[in-house]
């Protein structure tokens, strides 16, 4: 058992089992190839497996948060990030979204103060809808600067129309404003021009517009965003309860076995639709089908709404959505007109802030 | 010779291992970078991807709640690690519209960047409704709350402009950043004070993510004015300001036309609001004396001539429907 100092002890064991010297010597020598192959293929595995880890190493980020980045490196990095950050929500993956119903927002608005705040709070919501398309009509006899460049900044789809309120049908600075009904004439322009778009289209368009949803939206209302996922789904015309309007916390339609059966409001509920705009969405299907629909501008107050809505269903053919009209998804806000005291007293004085800064 | 041979067999044996040990253990302590599972294909019905939970304890655990990241709808943006994040800090109370104000005004911060935001109720206990609300938006918040003592709230409706609303909220949400961040901690952030009922445009917070002591701007609808803004000088700084009301205060500004870089707050921790013997529209001069001087002011929105704020304020509504008793269903929540 000597050997064991000369060689290796797998030697050792061969001598145990093979006495003779040449069958041990024939054994060694096979052992030895093989052993040796045994080695090289050991060798070229670990090799390789280092090369691999050597390589995932190399392929990942360095870390250099340690490293000390200099000020034009930062700036450069930051605004890099930032343009990606905006292209996000500009190209918003929403819009990838063909298979579902568009929804079209029919607002009206008018020229003061708060006018440019209200639209882009607004557009902040309406950015989270996927397929919605944002029809804006002014009450101006032409398209505003103001609103122009701010529906091309804005990063919706928008069309954007104006049609000026006859005079004597226009509430003046004093009036109370529910004296005459507001926005009669611009959504039928908002409703004219869909007319025109579903008489126009073709192909894979008339299917697209056959599922399309029509909402009324004031500018100074709130809207949560699953108000719009509950109004894409409408066959004709579906109705949700409204917060803190006609003089209430809320209005909404009573459900009775899956049907309005009438309107739970404190105010005149005995109208054909005791409804606020913003407690409504129309299915564009019937709005084609129905050119006569129009908002009758000389109807009395509060039935607007009711106007139009005659046209196109009846009581018992109103969807109601929103958990069966329980939950408010839509609150019926006003903004407070700002007080002007001192820009009056200053113009009068002719030192009025500068009119070309926009607000 | 055999004993070299062994001697190479063992070096070709052990070497490539040790190789690879040394190799996996740098890897080890150089963590990788944390993916964050952003799919953008997700449907709108599926909850969040990615949960990021950062836990933001104190000391008091009254006041604070367990800070989440939840991602719903791949809203709001991914999370940058430049960016420095925007601290938002708004009191709220409740009232008819809160949950109004406070859905469209979560709806504008859905869209911005690394925004984490600091709503403090002025009440007792926080309210059902809010943690509702801030659970279902997918924002990154923290929900504090503290009541502000019957003698300095508003009397009844009216506007009483000795007393200042929210003034409790906001000094707490500041005690609470400095328990959160300490001075050494490199954690870029900027902190804005935003009232509910405001109106802001996404880029006032690209204009304030560079502040590095005070930023200021101007703001529309206040002062009885178009708006005020602060005067700026050909050399870019701040000399003094454009308002009628009382021109002459060391900061003639609304609160919701500055911003402070959270390291001022860290580095100068007595820095509060006043809350005692305030006169009208000196509110945020009781902060900003004592962070900084009119000089390190930093004027943003294009040198002060671009409005992205509007002070809007919403009408209260009239509930004369729902009587003495309430006309409505009380379990309804608006």
């Amino acid at each position: 058992m000597g050997c064991c100092n000369a060689f290796s002890w797998v030697e050792c064991i061969i001598s145990v089992f093979y006495p003779s010297r040449l069958q041990r010597q024939q054994v060694t020598m096979r052992m030895r190839l093989k052993l040796k192959t045994v080695f090289v293929m050991y060798f070229m595995v670990s090799f390789l497996g280092l090369i691999y880890a050597l390589m995932q190493l190399g392929g990942q980020r360095c870390d250099c948060s340690d490293q000390e980045l200099s000020k034009d490196q930062q700036i450069a990095q930051l605004k890099g990030e930032l343009q990606k950050t905006q292209e996000h929500i500009k190209t918003s993956e929403l819009n990838k979204k063909t298979d579902i119903p568009r929804i079209y927002v029919i607002t009206p608005t008018y020229a003061r103060l708060v006018q440019k705040a209200e639209l882009t709070r607004l557009s902040h919501t309406f950015l989270h809808v996927p397929q919605l398309h944002w029809i804006v009509v002014e009450d101006a006899p032409d398209p505003t600067q103001l609103v122009s460049d701010f529906l091309s900044a804005s990063g919706l789809s928008f069309t954007h129309l104006h049609k000026l309120t006859p005079v004597d049908r226009k509430l003046q600075e004093n009036d109370p404003s529910w004296l005459k009904p507001r926005g009669a004439e611009q959504r039928n322009e908002g409703l004219r021009w869909l007319r025109e778009m579903g008489a126009a289209a073709k192909g894979k368009e008339v299917a697209a517009l056959e599922e399309a949803v029509v909402y009324f939206a004031d500018d100074d209302n709130t809207y949560s965003l699953q108000l719009f996922e509950e109004m894409r789904y409408t066959y004709r015309v579906s109705v949700w309860p409204v917060g803190l309007v006609g003089g209430m916390k809320f209005e909404r339609p009573v459900v009775e076995d899956g049907k309005v059966v009438r309107f739970h409001t404190g105010w005149r509920p005995n109208r054909p639709f005791a409804m606020d705009m913003a407690g409504f969405a129309v299915s564009l299907r019937s709005v084609l089908t129905n050119p006569e629909a129009l908002f009758d501008g000389n109807a009395q107050m509060g039935f607007l709404e009711s106007s139009f809505l005659q046209h196109l269903v009846t009581i018992d053919d109103l969807e109601p959505k929103a958990d069966l009209c329980s939950k408010v998804l839509v609150w019926h806000t006003r903004t407070e007109k700002p007080k002007m005291k001192r820009e009056d007293a200053l113009q009068k004085q002719g030192l009025g802030s500068d009119p070309d800064v926009e607000v | 010779m055999p004993k070299r041979r062994d001697i190479l067999a063992i070096v070709l044996i052990v070497l490539p291992w040790t190789l690879l040990i040394t190799v996996w253990h740098q890897n080890a302590i150089a963590p990788l970078l944390a993916i964050r599972k952003d799919d953008g294909t997700e449907t709108r019905h599926e909850t969040g991807v990615a949960t990021d939970s950062k836990e933001y304890c104190s000391q008091d655990k009254d006041i604070v709640e367990v800070v989440r990241t939840e991602y719903v709808y791949t809203r709001p943006p991914p999370w940058s690690d430049v960016l420095p994040t925007i601290h938002v800090i708004t009191p709220t109370y409740s009232r008819p519209v809160q949950k109004a104000e406070l859905t469209r005004l979560a709806n504008t911060f859905l869209h911005v960047p690394n925004l984490h935001w600091i709503l403090v109720e002025d009440s007792q206990r926080r309210t059902p409704l809010v943690t509702r609300l801030l659970r279902e938006m997918g924002l990154n918040y923290t929900h504090l709350n503290v009541e502000t003592p019957r003698n300095y709230k508003l009397r009844g409706d009216t506007r009483d402009p000795r007393i200042p609303r929210g003034t409790m909220q906001r000094n707490l949400a500041l005690r609470w950043l400095r328990e959160t961040f300490n001075s050494n901690s490199s954690q870029a952030g900027i902190v804005y004070f935003a009232d509910d009922d405001n109106t802001y445009s996404l880029e006032l917070f690209e204009e304030m993510r560079s502040t590095r002591k005070v930023s200021v701007w101007p703001v529309a609808f206040v002062g009885g004015l178009r708006y005020e803004s602060p005067k700026v000088n050909a050399a870019g700084k701040v000399y003094g300001w454009k308002t009628v009301f009382d021109p002459h205060r060391p900061f003639a500004i609304d609160m919701a036309g500055f911003a402070i870089n959270l390291r001022l707050i860290l580095f100068k921790p007595q820095a509060y609001f006043k809350l005692r013997g305030v006169k009208g529209g000196y509110q945020e001069s009781s902060l900003l004396r004592e962070l900084v001087t009119l000089n390190d002011l930093e004027p943003k929105a294009a040198n002060c001539t671009k409005i992205l704020v509007w002070h809007t304020r919403t009408e209260k509504p009239v509930l004369v429907n729902e009587g003495k008793k309430g006309f409505t269903d009380p379990n309804v929540e608006i």
